[in-house]
């Protein structure tokens, strides 16, 4: 299909409004640093740095998250249990990842349990908790909101329980490789991050995943009534979800390669709905975008460089990374939005001598 | 006769991007009158009633009411100047109790606090004057759509209104409850007030309204006294064709020896309906009558397995089923156009293209998607073959008119070339063209081999169509009536028959 550039569809995007953020931030900041966008190679590490890269892999866990969000979104729920789900990841690698005390009285390099435990076997618990909260929510027919209340509130106790409330720490080098590793010059996580995205992306728009999600999103009971069904596909992204925390958690701690119940994951929820949202997301369901679920990450996360780079106390920062979002929401809002497509329209409009509708 | 003209608007325009939604149409409506707008979807009905309740802004054109010029800014303004109006879709808030969604926004206050005795007092006199002794204090949603309809009524003219506007306010109601309407309406109208009447059944246009004006394509056609003009007449101005052109209409021929497509015997379900036995040939089409609430809808949504059948057997193309959800019945070659579109059928944000493909995906499984190409494909062919009007398939289905939307519906369930079709009330609160069109689309899948199951409370349909018909009441299967000798008062007495031995019985 042939479509014309049209200023007005473009200026009734969210997205577009995004990538206007963005782009705003970061000019504020290379005003403030002409070097921002400098990009350096370390040739010790092989890795490249530069603030974008750092922006970009910092933004991560977030993303990765977030791309379940955005389905759970779609569906016109909210999954809060994303954060306790990093939390309990982190705390089962960790168990996996101990060492013979009676050998080694230090961490280092070292583990009794093969490192495939390491990887699947948190995974493959976030996943049953996502599909916990699925059950809730498919069967019980409980509100998102609350169901998966349950898991945000007790993910961080069973994450405690898992390792007797203490903090364990390793040394061992193949784990060190998922958060702080390297490939093709760039940090894992950014490789991981960009496979996430793909594979998601993939599943969810080269099948017919996605137009389900809308529809049961936008109208369950006439989804049900043209066959869909809709308990397996909320099953599904809920399942998928707690799955993507499940990596995020094991980046979050092998970068800092222990597990922290407490604080591992705080969070999170917020910020991946709120990267949703900013990716012009509606809160209500239906349509999604999962690309501007990426940008919505890396703003968040720009806005927080900023913020270092304002060199803005600490017990300022929130209120400072508050008023930015604000200011983003704003410029995405409908009326921000008519009004530009309309002021677009009308010099369109004068500019082709005033006669298109 | 300009002399007591409540409300006057002339020569009103409005363009819309691309279209002129309404070309110099003047209206005008008397105190104490009930003044019908006809005309088909689109012609321009809801646009000129928007304008007056200052939904759309008009580019050129005066509104006069009580001889003094007004320029409507919002509903909220139109309701101050007098002009109440009660849609389609009652817009009430169903959680709240019938007292609070009369008094909501305006409650009376005593002390500072709200004052619950005079509203509950004042919303049950009201409610007594519409004849319904119902309890104002339950959650508006316990009661039918009627009910809600004549709260939401109750509420306009308790504002005070000079002007009422009543927009398609009976497409939901049994007729039983419409004479309740009517009542009310004829009250209302001896008060002075005056009324605008906005519906699709053109009966109760010669039974209720004093004039009429009639709309099409956003041209005035014309207004008319009642006593002025024939239905035929009425309906041939409104299309600009002749209804007997278009409702030519042949019921299906069902060879003797048709094999049974669909056999359901002694199906209930608790709190639906009990013990219903029905047949269904190849190609055969019967229509289920039968007042609103009878169990027709219920019967459908047990057949498709909508709610699930506890008790009973199905057979389907001679073959033993066991449908537990709607899934099993579209496996199996059924399909289901529901009763509330907007509520259960339309996909709203999605566009025709996926609104029309969804059912076919559905029964493919999400792994095996439809190409764009087999989608665009299908939404074209059901575009044209049902005559959808719409630029392309990419609009949004919420963005249709009702008989188009209804039409998409239907192109969703033939696309997944079924056996059995059940459609419940398919042709409500839609343009008569648009109806004649679903009926042929209907008759014409009956030739091709679909059995059909039709369900409609406008009893003329259902005998022009229907080879057999099954007369519902209470729950139960009353009678099956042959559709080539049936009439409309052998089937009213059936129904009536019922209501005496149960009369008396409260809502």
């Amino acid at each position: 299909m042939k479509k014309r550039f049209d200023f007005s569809t473009l200026a009734r995007s969210k997205v577009t409004w995004a990538v206007v953020a963005e782009a705003l931030i970061l000019l504020v900041c290379l005003f403030v640093r002409p070097d921002f966008f400098k990009i350096s190679y370390q040739p010790t590490t092989g890795m490249l740095y530069g603030n974008l890269i750092d922006i970009v892999n910092r933004s991560s866990e977030i993303t990765i998250i977030a791309m379940g969000m955005t389905l759970v979104i779609a569906l016109g729920g909210t999954d809060l249990s994303v954060g306790a789900l990093v939390a309990v990841s982190g705390a089962i690698a960790l168990k996996f990842l101990r060492w013979d005390v009676t050998i080694y009285n230090t961490p280092g390099d070292y583990t009794v349990y093969p490192f495939i435990l390491v990887l699947f076997v948190p995974l493959i618990v976030c996943t049953l908790m996502g599909l916990f909260n699925g059950f809730l929510i498919a069967k019980g027919d409980i509100q998102p909101i609350i169901a998966t209340l349950i898991l945000m509130v007790c993910g961080r106790g069973i994450a405690q329980i898992l390792t007797n409330g203490k903090q364990f720490t390793t040394q061992y080098s193949p784990f060190r490789v998922i958060g702080q590793g390297s490939l093709f010059f760039l940090p894992m996580p950014i490789i991981i991050t960009a496979v996430v995205i793909a594979l998601v992306v993939l599943f969810v728009r080269k099948t017919a995943f996605g137009t389900f999600v809308e529809a049961v999103g936008i109208n369950r009971k006439a989804s049900r009534l043209s066959g869909i069904n809709a308990q397996m596909i909320i099953f599904i992204v809920f399942a998928l979800t707690g799955f993507l925390s499940g990596i995020s958690g094991l980046i979050y701690s092998s970068r800092i390669m222990s597990n922290d119940s407490n604080n591992a994951g705080l969070n999170f929820e917020m910020d991946a709905i709120l990267a949703v949202v900013i990716g012009g997301t509606s809160m209500t369901g239906g349509k999604f975008s999962l690309l501007g679920t990426v940008l919505g990450s890396i703003i968040i996360r720009t806005i927080v460089t900023l913020v270092y780079y304002f060199g803005i106390a600490s017990e300022a920062t929130m209120a400072f990374k508050a008023v930015i979002i604000a200011v983003v929401i704003v410029l995405q809002s409908e009326p921000v939005r008519n009004y530009f497509a309309k002021r677009g329209k009308a010099k369109a409009m004068l500019a082709n001598g005033g006669m298109r509708g | 006769m300009p002399e007591n003209n409540l409300l006057e608007m002339k020569q009103i325009e409005i363009l819309f991007p691309g279209v002129k939604a309404l070309d110099k149409v003047d209206f005008s409506l008397r105190a104490g009158e009930i003044h019908s707008l006809l005309g088909e979807n689109g012609a321009g009905k809801s646009t000129l009633i928007k304008c007056l309740t200052g939904v759309h802004r008009m580019d050129t054109g005066t509104i006069t009411l009580q001889g003094k010029e007004i320029h409507p800014q919002s509903p909220q303004h139109a309701m101050e100047l007098g002009i109440s109006t009660v849609y389609q879709e009652v817009n009430l808030c169903p959680n709240l109790t019938v007292a609070e969604n009369i008094f909501v926004g305006r409650q009376p206050m005593r002390h500072g606090q709200i004052d619950w005795r005079t509203i509950t007092k004042r919303a049950k006199e009201l409610m007594a004057r519409f004849h319904l002794n119902i309890d104002v204090s339950r959650p508006l949603s316990f009661y039918s759509t009627a009910i809600q309809q004549m709260v939401a009524i109750a509420r306009a003219v308790d504002i005070k209104a000079k002007i009422l506007i009543l927009d398609e306010p009976t497409s939901s109601l049994d007729d039983n409850e419409v004479q309740l309407l009517f009542g009310v309406m004829r009250e209302l109208k001896a008060e002075g007030m005056g009324i605008i009447f906005i519906t699709h059944f053109l009966d109760q246009v010669f039974a209720i309204s004093d004039r009429l004006t009639i709309l099409r394509n956003g041209h005035l056609v014309g207004s008319f006294d009642i006593s002025e003009i024939s239905k035929v007449e009425l309906v041939t101005q409104m299309i600009g064709k002749d209804m007997n052109t278009i409702f030519n209409l042949r019921r299906a021929d069902v060879a003797p020896d048709a094999p049974f497509m669909l056999t359901a015997s002694h199906i209930g379900a608790p709190g639906q309906v009990n013990d219903i036995s029905i047949t269904l040939k190849k190609g055969e089409l019967i229509g289920f009558a039968g007042l609103l609430g009878s169990g027709r809808t219920e019967t459908a949504e047990l057949l498709f397995g909508a709610t699930r059948m506890t008790s009973g057997q199905m057979e389907l193309d001679g073959k033993q089923t066991d449908i537990k959800k709607p899934y099993d019945a579209l496996m199996r070659g059924m399909a289901f156009c529901p009763e509330d579109r907007k509520r259960d059928g339309i996909i709203g944000d999605l566009s025709i293209r996926e609104n029309i493909s969804l059912a076919v995906q559905a029964r493919r499984g999400f792994l095996h998607p439809l190409s764009l190409k087999e989608q665009n494909r299908l939404a074209d062919k059901y575009i044209e073959a049902l005559g959808i009007a719409t630029p392309d398939a990419e609009k949004k289905i919420g963005e249709l008119s009702g008989g188009n939307q209804q039409k998409v519906i239907l192109a969703r369930w033939m696309a997944t070339d079924p056996k059995v079709l059940i459609l419940d009330e398919p042709t409500r609160g839609i343009d008569i063209g648009a109806k004649a069109e679903i009926q042929r689309l209907m008759l014409e899948m009956c030739g091709n081999g679909v059995s059909v199951i039709f369900i409609s409370s406008e009893l003329d349909e259902i005998i022009r169509c229907s080879n057999r018909i099954i007369v519902m009441r209470d729950r139960e299967k009353v009678a099956e009536l042959d559709g080539e000798t049936c009439t409309q008062e052998k089937i009213l007495s059936i129904i009536a028959e019922g209501a005496a031995t149960a009369g008396g019985e409260a809502q």
